[in-house]
């Protein structure tokens, strides 16, 4: 009887996720056939609404005779290398803040002035002091992740429990093996965090900077490229591709966040 | 006697933050006396700020400002109030929520500067595709913030408004939105701060006015001045916005948390 009912109550949970899905497909199923029937019935130009077909066929031929990929390559190259530069350098101006309060006075004014500034708005300059090849945009990524790893990190290590520190203090841990043992470690959530929001504000940042500044490979680059010969189905697919892959960035960082963090066992810890 | 000391600490503590300031503009006038770099890349702190001064008395400076600022206040109110409109239903209705979170979820995995090229194919390249690329940038914000200030009031609050019986409009302005009110306020902070952002880009696209612009055609024109100033322009700004949005949020929540420490 009792197993039954755990069946039972286990069964309706499954169909309530399967309803739960249906659900939040219906939304772009409907706009899906809106898309579908106005583009058929060509109430509004194609040239602004292209039909799913066409953005579908854009979207193969882009692949196999546009180099789609390398596009894709290009961007994605260019978002790790500036948001690796960004997040080291914010995890140690973090890590530096959160330990030593004077270090915290001298640089959190500057820090905190500068970053009202939008990362965007840097272009310009950057673009007239380091006119080459990639390393504008990659400046220009890498400051987008500089600002949440550093806040994320500070914070982090700013509230390290003080029973740890107790603890590593009374077993003599000091200077490098305190930071690696008991701080890191228990400033990791926070500093996932910060990873996290450095990648998707990395990725969104990429595509300014791919606007802004000349290249030829990227998939900012196609989009504009869509834009410049009025060519929407091009735009589209650009724009579903950047989606597509910023998704997956957030997945992929995601998860690894939740498995360094079940590795310690944070929770279980506190 | 106490209030002398913490008083001499805090300017010390003023000092060492002006440290790194001072530190960095005298490497700047260094590096320019050195003469290392021509001064289409490399110009003096001091010619920074006669340009300001010049551009300011001009009154170029200001109606720049102006018409940035009137294009952020419109994108910033109509992103962050559909945002709010869309969080309040979401955050109100379970069966809302699972159909438009996952669209907007999804929707936000495209950056906003995507959808600027497809913006300025649909709508051209004038104050209206300026104002909906704000809009973008006000709006996610705003969804978020909003749904979860509503979606998390505390149950026993929502039970004591059964109990009194409050419904619809009172209900929502008494109990959801006070309670919710911390976490919109966040929003329309982020919110405001992200439109600020994202006009500087719109300008950067081509416009004829704005400080974007200004910084623009600086570049163009290879003066550094001028687009250092710009950066000056738009980082005060950012701060001065920053700055009395979260002044509101610390009055209300000192308010918010008054109220709950009466009610116990």
């Amino acid at each position: 009887m009792y197993l039954l009912k755990e069946e039972r109550v286990k069964s309706m949970n499954i169909r309530n996720q399967i309803k739960l899905r249906i659900g939040s497909l219906a939304l772009p199923l409907v706009l899906f056939i809106v898309w579908q029937f106005i583009a058929s019935q060509g109430y509004i130009l194609a040239m602004i609404l292209p039909s799913p077909a066409t953005v579908f066929n854009t979207l193969i031929t882009n692949i196999t005779q546009h180099d789609l990929l390398l596009h894709v390559a290009a961007s994605l190259k260019r978002v790790i290398v500036g948001f690796l530069v960004g997040t080291v350098s914010g995890f140690a101006l973090g890590l530096f803040m959160g330990l030593s309060r004077t270090a915290e006075k001298i640089f959190a004014p500057t820090f905190h002035v500068i970053r009202q500034v939008p990362v965007i708005g840097w272009i310009p300059l950057i673009v007239m002091w380091f006119a080459i090849a990639e390393v504008p945009q990659i400046i220009i990524i890498s400051l987008a992740a500089f600002y949440p790893m550093t806040l994320n990190t500070f914070a982090g290590v700013r509230n390290v429990r003080k029973e740890y520190l107790e603890l590593a203090s009374v077993n003599g841990y000091k200077g490098i093996k305190l930071i690696r043992k008991i701080i890191v470690p228990s400033a990791l959530p926070s500093i996932i965090t910060g990873a996290t929001l450095s990648l998707g504000m990395s990725w969104g940042i990429m595509m300014a900077a791919e606007f802004f500044i000349d290249t030829s490979y990227g998939i900012g680059t196609r989009i504009q490229a869509g834009r410049s010969s009025f060519n929407m189905a091009l735009v589209l697919v650009g724009i579903f591709t950047i989606g597509l892959i910023g998704y997956v960035l957030t997945v992929i960082i995601e998860t690894l966040g939740r498995v360094v963090n079940q590795g310690r066992d944070v929770n279980k810890e506190i | 006697m106490s209030k002398n000391i913490t008083d001499r600490y805090q300017w010390k503590d003023r000092l060492l933050g002006l440290l790194v300031p001072v530190l960095l503009l005298i490497a700047w006038q260094g590096l320019v006396n050195l003469k290392l770099y021509s001064d289409l890349i490399l110009v003096p702190p001091t010619k920074v700020l006669s340009t300001l001064v010049y551009l300011a008395g001009t009154g170029e400076l200001t109606t720049h400002i102006l018409v940035s600022l009137r294009r952020v206040l419109t994108g910033f109110l109509f992103g962050a109030s559909s945002g709010f409109v869309l969080g309040l239903f979401m955050g109100l209705s379970e069966s809302t929520n699972r159909t438009l979170g996952p669209f907007i979820k999804a929707l936000k995995q495209v950056p906003e500067f995507a959808w600027m090229p497809m913006i300025i194919l649909v709508f051209g390249m004038d104050e209206l595709a300026k104002n909906v690329f704000i809009a973008i940038g006000a709006f996610y914000p705003m969804v978020y913030n909003t749904y979860q200030g509503v979606s998390s009031v505390p149950n026993k609050y929502q039970e004591l408004a059964r109990v009194f019986d409050f419904k619809n409009i009172r209900f929502l302005s008494k109990v959801i939105l006070p309670s919710a009110l911390p976490s919109i306020l966040t929003g329309l902070r982020l919110s405001l701060g992200l439109s600020w952002m994202f006009v500087v880009g719109a300008e950067l696209f081509g416009t004829d006015s704005g400080i974007g612009y200004m910084m623009y055609s600086g570049r163009e024109m290879f003066q550094i001045d001028v687009v250092i100033a710009g950066l000056v322009v738009i980082g005060a700004i950012g701060f001065i916005m920053n700055a009395l949005l979260k002044m509101i949020e610390n009055k209300v929540l000192v308010w918010n948390v008054s109220v709950e420490g009466g009610k116990g």
